[in-house]
């Protein structure tokens, strides 16, 4: 079944164009959204959130349409864009506690299993937080909700490597408890680590939208790294 | 909706539009331009919006399962509660001098505006241009607050300038009177003050709606 439906999204700017976007996201599996900086991958999700207006195409979660039932969808995911950057001076605490007004799904129990185990200290603020633990907040929040799909930008990005292979870590684990989740990265190593599927995106358009394992099988010349693959790929798609 | 309120008062208010109630009180000072407390009550409403941009309160606030017109609408009560709040004390305080105080030397020598029905009624017309020029102006963009504040700023100046020297114009000497004189004059001045306050409240929450519905974030 899939948790999400990409079909056709268009969006329009000046300088740039989301084009004919379309991929699925199946329930349990974990998809490596990949693509250069300035590839679309922030539009494409924001797009996917209604946080962009989009000029065309259609989103469905679990086989509901987005712009019809957006709060309902809501209650049933989670978002995340890279770290922590709201309430910089507010106590975790105060953050969940007004989060969680807004759940009816919200699970204190949940809560306290991912307090636990990502040590989070709730009466810090998140300027007070490692990079890597403003990650893990996002997460907590997005998952103490019983989120089945979690959506977050680059949440990789601008962590050290060993925070890194944590978030990825925490990525299996919760593949295993159920949970689908897209998230793009420009980190190469993080798709090899992790990823199920892999969706490509270069200049607005999607390139390929597969399983791992399949697009090294189109993609790969010789014995090709997953990382070598996509950056010859990305070259000849800008030449 | 009762979350998305709450959250505005506990989370996302910066605490200078809470003490910034207190300007109400300025309504007291003889001697003094009194309107120019209510600008500083929107001067801490402003406050808050600049702490929404600071904080990405917009950002989080989108993402959580509600309508983008019930994110309005609570900005909207939050900013109506806090002037709501503001007019109290300048009401209580306005009474107050127009019947306890009405014979105190200060008052009845003040050459400013007086503290009457009419006073309140250009305290609400200075309201309803704050949500007019500045939070209608903000929900354009959801992050520029500079300009929408400026355009405030000249505007209520001169209407409190106006408020000030219309007094002295032949025929309008009835628009500062004291105490209870000239009550059917000072209850229309208030009268067309509340009444242009909720239109512009109005067309404010409207424009602010179909804006903050419009714009990508």
């Amino acid at each position: 079944m899939n948790a999400i439906e990409v079909s056709n999204l268009t969006k329009v700017y000046k300088t740039f164009r989301l084009d004919n976007v379309s991929f699925n996201v199946q329930t349990g599996r974990i998809v490596g959204f990949i693509g250069r900086n300035g590839a679309g991958k922030t539009t494409t999700i924001k797009s996917i959130l209604n946080i962009v207006k989009i000029d065309n195409g259609n989103v469905n979660f679990f086989e509901m349409d987005m712009k019809q039932n957006e709060n309902i969808i809501k209650n049933q995911i989670g978002y995340a864009s890279g770290t922590t950057n709201y309430y910089p001076r507010k106590r975790l605490s105060d953050i969940i506690n007004v989060t969680k007004m807004f759940y009816q799904t919200w699970d204190d129990e949940v809560m306290i299993e991912y307090q636990k185990l990502f040590q989070l200290d709730f009466s810090k603020t998140p300027t007070e937080l490692s990079e890597g633990m403003k990650v893990k907040f996002n997460l907590l929040l997005a998952l103490s909700h019983h989120a089945k799909v979690l959506i977050l930008d680059e949440p990789t990005s601008g962590l050290d490597p060993f925070s890194r292979d944590e978030i990825l870590e925490v990525f299996m684990e919760l593949k295993k408890r159920g949970v689908a989740i897209l998230f793009s990265t420009h980190i190469t190593s993080d798709l090899e680590k992790c990823a199920d599927d892999i969706v490509y995106i270069s200049k607005g358009k999607i390139i390929s939208s597969s399983s791992k394992d399949d697009f090294i099988r189109k993609y790969r010349i010789g014995n090709e790294s997953l990382e070598t693959i996509i950056l010859r790929l990305e070259r000849e798609n800008h030449d | 909706m009762i979350n998305l309120i709450k959250k505005e008062f506990k989370l996302s208010a910066h605490i200078l539009s809470y003490v910034f109630i207190a300007f109400g009180l300025m309504t007291f000072i003889p001697g003094y331009p009194i309107l120019v407390g209510v600008f500083f009550s929107c001067l801490g409403i402003f406050q808050s919006f600049q702490s929404y941009r600071e904080s990405n309160d917009i950002s989080y606030t989108i993402l959580l399962p509600v309508s983008k017109k019930d994110i309005v609408k609570a900005k909207f009560i939050f900013v109506l509660t806090i002037q709501f709040l503001t007019f109290l004390i300048m009401f209580i305080i306005t009474i107050i001098r127009m019947t306890i105080l009405v014979d105190l030397e200060v008052y009845v020598m003040n050459p400013l505006l007086t503290a009457n029905l009419v006073f309140l009624g250009y305290a609400l017309v200075i309201y309803g241009l704050f949500n007019f020029l500045f939070v209608r102006g903000f929900f354009k963009t959801a992050y520029k607050f500079g300009k929408p504040f400026v355009s405030f700023t000249v505007v209520g100046f001169l209407v409190i300038a106006l408020a000030e020297s219309l007094r002295y114009i032949p025929g309008l000497e009835a628009l500062n009177s004291l105490g209870f004189n000239n009550l059917s004059i000072q209850l229309i001045g208030l009268m067309v003050g509340f009444i242009i306050n909720v239109l512009l409240n109005y067309i404010s929450y409207k424009c602010s709606v179909k804006s903050f519905e419009r714009i990508d974030l």
